[in-house]
Parts: C-alpha cells; structure tokens; sequence
C-alpha cells in the first residue's frame, strides 16, 4: 500500500520522533511504499493564509506551491499515519494546520454547490493509523474528549474517506512512564504496523 | 472587569470580524476593559518551538518569547474567544495559543515534588466561547464536538473555581440568510453584555 505518514513533534531527540522512525522502518519492512512528512522539519506553516481563506471554495483552492506537493501525496496515499503527541488533549497546531490547510474541498472532500452537503473525496484511502503519546492518564484523556483523535477518527473518516479502517494506538502518562514501558510501546507500534 | 478577547480569523471583513466588533462593543458598552488580541492580525506563530517544549516545565522568565502574552492572559477576569471551527474545533493558529500560552507559571504550576497541578488563572470569572460553523449541528455532534471540552473542562478547569462559562454557537453558517446572523449577532451581543 501506499502510505502517508506524517509526524508533527518539534524535538528529534523527542520519544514521539522514535515512534515515528520506528513505524516508518515497520511500514517499509512490511513492503509498503511509504512517504514521511515532518511537518517541523519541513518548516510547515500552520496558518491558513487569508489568501488560501478566500479562495477555499473557488475552483482553484490550493495558492501555494508546498501545499500542491502535500495535496499530491495524500491524494495517492492509500493509508494514512499520524504519529504526534497530545497537546491539551488535542492535535499539535501544526498538524492541526495541516488538515485544514491541505484538505480543502476537491482534496479531502466536495461540497456539493446546491445542497452544501460534504461528500468524501479521498476514497482511496482504506486505513488511518493514528500513534499518540499522552502526558495523561486515560481516564483524564476520555473526560476531556481526546479531541484529536476524534478528529481524525471521525471529522477526517468519515468526512474525507467514507469507510477507511482505523488502527488507534496511544502511549499514556508519558511523562512518568519508565525505559521499560517506552520500549514496550515502540515493540507494539513495530509489531501492529509491520502486520498491516 | 478586564476582558481578554482573543479573535483568530485569517480575513479581515469576515462574518468572524463583525462578530468580534459586536462582542468588543457591548462589552464595552456594558464598562468593561477590552483587550483585543487578534492573532493573524499579530503574526502570532502557533507552533510550539524546540526550545519551548524543552523548557515545558521550566517557568516564565525562561521564554521571552510569550512574557507579552502571559501578561495579558494573566491580567484577564473575562476570557472571550472568537473564532470559526474548523474540523470541528479551534483554528490552528488558536490551538497553538493553547499550546504555547497555557503552560507552567502562565495557566498552572507544578509545585516540587506533587504530582498534581495548581490553578494560576484564578482571576479569570467567565469564560464565553463564540463560534461559527460551516456545518449543521448534526455533523459536529456526530463528529463529537472535539473543541468545546479542551475548553469548557480544559482551559476551565485553570480558572476561578467558579468562573461561569458560555458557549455561544452559529451553525450552518454556509447555508444561513442574513435573517439567521442578525439573529446571532443580536444574541452573542445581549449574552456579552451581561458578562
């Protein structure tokens, strides 16, 4: 499969960054065809401009050329991966910033003109893997809504894909987890991806 | 009271925009203080840097970079945020306040050797959300309304222990009439100025 996997963490000594050489290194070791996107690396700018704002429901929505590159990539991707940590129970801005700027209407989905109703538009797309580390306990992460994942579970899902798969694995209270505990995750990230 | 309204939408004569004026006008009116904090207006940079994340348990004095910021929210007794949903919450560039601005020694502390957090924006009595929708009502409900908790519990929970909150919402902003916004502004206005 071609997968899309796209990492948004500022620190390359982070965890979070291990997380992600370690599911792409899974993903390639299993034959699929992955593309890495570092959103801080590549210096991503998570601000929808006023310009991309005005032209986001003209025929041509999509201003600058970096955003063309990301649109063509997730077109293409027939899974997509997200590994990022959880920031006040929510998606990294940058990352968020990137749904909203790449997955405009004609990207991510169609607004239809007369009835104004979201039809998906990335119907290849047949999985969503999302890899998150929490610096809370589970319980505290449901009573605050684990914002990011239900945006991607279900505003992305369902409104861009229809019916992908999801593969939902978290790594809770980071912060005060042991080695032990860290490794653990990375052998579960290894394993669940290389089976996919 | 000293009211913070923290405004984030890319374009200037916006709905959004007429939204805010209404907001900071009847605060006003009503002999409030308003502190308009546009954020596209600003440049402010959402994305939290290396060297702030390194710093996240460190206080204040070592990121000059938010002490304008900080200062601001901190002198705030009414928190009003005015802003479009997008994927069924906060613009990038407002998450990323949350992210670079509520943090130790701004929105709590972390005293040594306790493993739970203290409130420091205890000043803060009301917190008012006002937002727009592109989509119906049922499409955010079925998507699980992912920005009003990180708020309403969230950042409420960093507040006055009472600090009341109001979530005012348009939705199917794309498909209302004029009749539906007049309505809405008439009320964000009538809620805002009983503060």
């Amino acid at each position: 499969m071609r997968a899309l996997v796209i990492h948004a963490h500022p620190s390359p000594e982070s965890f979070n960054r291990a997380v992600f050489n370690t599911a792409v290194a899974a993903l390639r070791s299993a034959g699929h065809d992955v593309e890495a996107l570092d959103l801080y690396e590549e210096g991503f700018d998570a601000r929808m401009s006023r310009e991309e704002h005005l032209a986001y429901h003209s025929e041509h929505p999509i201003v600058s050329p970096d955003i063309a590159r990301h649109v063509e990539l997730v077109s293409t991707a027939e899974m997509l991966v997200f590994v990022y940590p959880t920031w006040w129970f929510g998606l990294p801005a940058v990352l968020k910033g990137w749904l909203e700027r790449v997955l405009v209407p004609g990207v991510g989905f169609v607004l239809d003109a007369e009835t104004r109703k979201v039809r998906p538009h990335l119907l290849g797309v047949q999985r969503i893997v999302g890899i998150s580390t929490y610096g809370a306990t589970w319980r505290y992460t449901k009573f605050f809504n684990d914002a990011g994942r239900r945006i991607l579970v279900r505003a992305l899902r369902l409104g861009c894909t229809g019916r992908a798969r999801v593969t939902w694995l978290a790594m809770y209270r980071l912060d005060t987890s042991t080695s032990e505990q860290r490794t653990a995750f990375l052998v579960r990230v290894e394993r669940k991806l290389s089976a996919l | 009271m000293i009211a913070l309204v923290v405004y984030a939408h890319p374009v200037p004569d916006s709905f959004c925009s007429v939204v805010r004026d209404r907001v900071v006008g009847s605060l006003i009116a009503a002999g409030h203080e308003v502190d308009l904090m546009d954020l596209y207006a600003e440049g402010f940079d959402p994305r939290l840097p290396v060297e702030e994340h390194a710093l996240h348990l460190s206080g204040l004095e070592t990121k000059p970079a938010i002490a304008g910021h900080a200062r601001r929210l901190s002198a705030a007794e009414a928190l009003v945020l005015v802003y479009p949903t997008w994927w069924g919450s906060q613009p990038a560039i407002l998450k990323g306040w949350f992210d670079r601005i509520w943090v130790e020694g701004v929105a709590y502390t972390l005293p040594e050797g306790e493993d739970r957090i203290k409130p420091l924006l205890r000043n803060v009595r009301r917190l008012v959300v006002v937002t727009t929708h592109g989509s119906p009502k049922w499409v955010n409900a079925l998507q699980g309304e992912p920005g009003k908790r990180v708020v309403l519990r969230g950042l409420r929970s960093l507040c006055h222990p009472r600090a009341r909150s109001r979530w005012i919402a348009l939705y199917g902003i794309d498909r209302s009439d004029e009749e539906q916004r007049n309505r809405f502004l008439d009320r964000v206005a009538s809620i805002t100025a009983r503060l």
